[in-house]
């Protein structure tokens, strides 16, 4: 069964339609991409995934639970909290909390939501395990604006997934880092496909989402142009649009 | 002759140092929700409060404490602080809460505004509640922020509170001006303002020690 179905979804900003009727599948363990130009409407989507946008149509169904129905009346703030543990989120800007460490960034959501000492303890050893396999056991203890931007998006995956997400979203993780910093990042989203993490990736790297995706999504015009595998929709695409967007890319 | 006009230019600051306490009490929670009123979605809500703001913001506190003070008397026909001290005390102190707590607002409002929009959707997909967001991301971030300009107005305040004496409210430069009239010496006028330096010295490093404290993060 598809671990994520998500069904005819439109969003509007204003009177533009952002999203255009957007329905896809995807199966646990996965790596699926999405690609596509700027104002495609490839982050508008993941962030209708994550409720930081309400579509105006469409249905979110994760593990058979639907998550989110248009017509549904306003899901209650509780509600929408419970929902959203469903999906992870690794933002662009990284958005880490400046105030706090590199461990106290990962482990303050599942602190707040944990009921007793042992739990606590649990949290802390699992939020520093998570940083080991990012590669930043040395870091632990420093704040964010004592990190590089690579450093910091890593701490942001490991916050990410400290809280066992069913699936984990990253907005073009690797575009506000130097180039020289993309490949520790990108390094660490590899290893979580391999032990297979179910993930959706919307990004720029091309060469990247070849090489990591089960999957691959083209969006554009707020639609699905082409979709499949890594073969078929970068090495042999057939809709007009992707073969000029990776031409463009490639030259 | 000195220690005696220190003792009492000492009681009279006395008198700045209460109206300058009580009015940090009160203006600063209710310029916190001043600002949570110009920053509501609701229009209706949203005006009022901006024009109450314009008004405080746009008059002279002199001015304020004037109306304030001798208006209820002249346009309602009632004296609603009472008589004596104690009535020009109240007036006083409400008249600075007003006009400080708007001006909080405004920095409140400033430093919650600046907070970028990334770190509530970062602690949204993590699951935390508005009130959470507040207390664990927000504020702390909007106290490093607004500690500079926090420390401006404070210090104002110091100096502001010897405004109160157009009500007839006893403080320091009213003590001092007392020593014109009954001795025939003004040294003691120029002596009030001693106390206002040493008091804003202070301040002043109370509030570079919080900067202080605040510096390891960013």
């Amino acid at each position: 069964m598809a671990i994520l179905e998500v069904n005819e979804i439109r969003k509007k900003f204003d009177k533009e339609e952002i999203l255009k009727g957007i329905s896809f599948s995807m199966e646990m363990g996965q790596t699926l991409s999405i690609i596509g130009s700027s104002g495609s409407g490839k982050t508008t989507l993941l962030r209708c995934l994550n409720f930081l946008e309400r579509p105006d149509e469409g249905s979110i169904t994760v593990n058979g639970d639907v998550l989110f129905f248009a017509n549904y009346s306003k899901l209650d703030d509780k509600e929408l909290r419970q929902k959203r543990h469903h999906f992870g989120m690794v933002f662009q800007q990284f958005n880490l909390f400046p105030q706090y460490t590199a461990l106290e960034n990962v482990i303050l959501a599942p602190k707040l939501a944990a009921t007793s000492k042992e739990e606590i303890e649990e949290i802390t050893e699992n939020g520093k395990e998570l940083l080991r396999k990012m590669g930043l056991e040395d870091r632990m203890s420093n704040y964010p604006h004592q990190l590089s931007g690579g450093q910091q998006q890593r701490v942001a995956i490991a916050r990410a997934l400290a809280l066992k997400p069913d699936i984990l979203c990253f907005d073009e993780p690797t575009s506000a880092l130097d180039p020289e910093l993309t490949g520790e990042v990108l390094k660490v989203i590899k290893e979580l496909a391999m032990q297979k993490t179910t993930m959706i990736i919307v990004t720029h790297e091309i060469g990247f989402a070849r090489d990591v995706s089960d999957e691959i999504i083209f969006m554009d015009g707020g639609v699905i142009a082409e979709q499949g595998t890594p073969e078929q929709v970068i090495d042999n695409p057939t809709n007009e649009r992707t073969k000029q967007f990776l031409a463009n890319y490639l030259k | 002759m000195f220690v005696n006009v220190t003792l009492s230019l000492l009681e009279g600051f006395l008198g700045t140092l209460k109206l300058f306490l009580l009015t940090l009490v009160f203006s600063l929670p209710l310029g916190l929700i001043i600002s949570f009123g110009s920053m509501h979605k609701r229009m209706i809500v949203r005006l009022p409060i901006r024009f109450i703001i314009w008004v405080v913001r746009g008059t002279p506190l002199m001015l304020q404490l004037l109306i304030i003070f001798y208006g209820p008397g002249i346009f309602l026909g009632m004296n609603v602080w009472g008589s004596g001290d104690g009535g020009r005390f109240t007036a006083a102190l409400v008249a600075f809460v007003i006009n400080y707590a708007c001006y909080f607002s405004e920095i409140f409002r400033g430093g919650i505004q600046s907070i970028p929009k990334g770190q509530y959707e970062a602690a949204a997909v993590l699951g935390l509640s508005k009130s959470q967001t507040f207390f664990k991301i927000v504020l702390l971030q909007v106290v490093k922020k607004i500690v500079p300009p926090i420390s401006n107005e404070v210090i104002t305040l110091v100096k502001d509170t010897s405004l109160a004496r157009v009500i007839a409210f006893y403080e320091i430069i009213w003590e001092g001006e007392r020593f014109i009239k009954s001795a025939g010496i003004i040294w003691p006028l120029f002596y009030t303002g001693a106390f206002y330096l040493v008091f804003s010295g202070l301040l002043t490093l109370l509030f570079g020690y919080i900067e202080k404290k605040l510096d390891y993060f960013k």
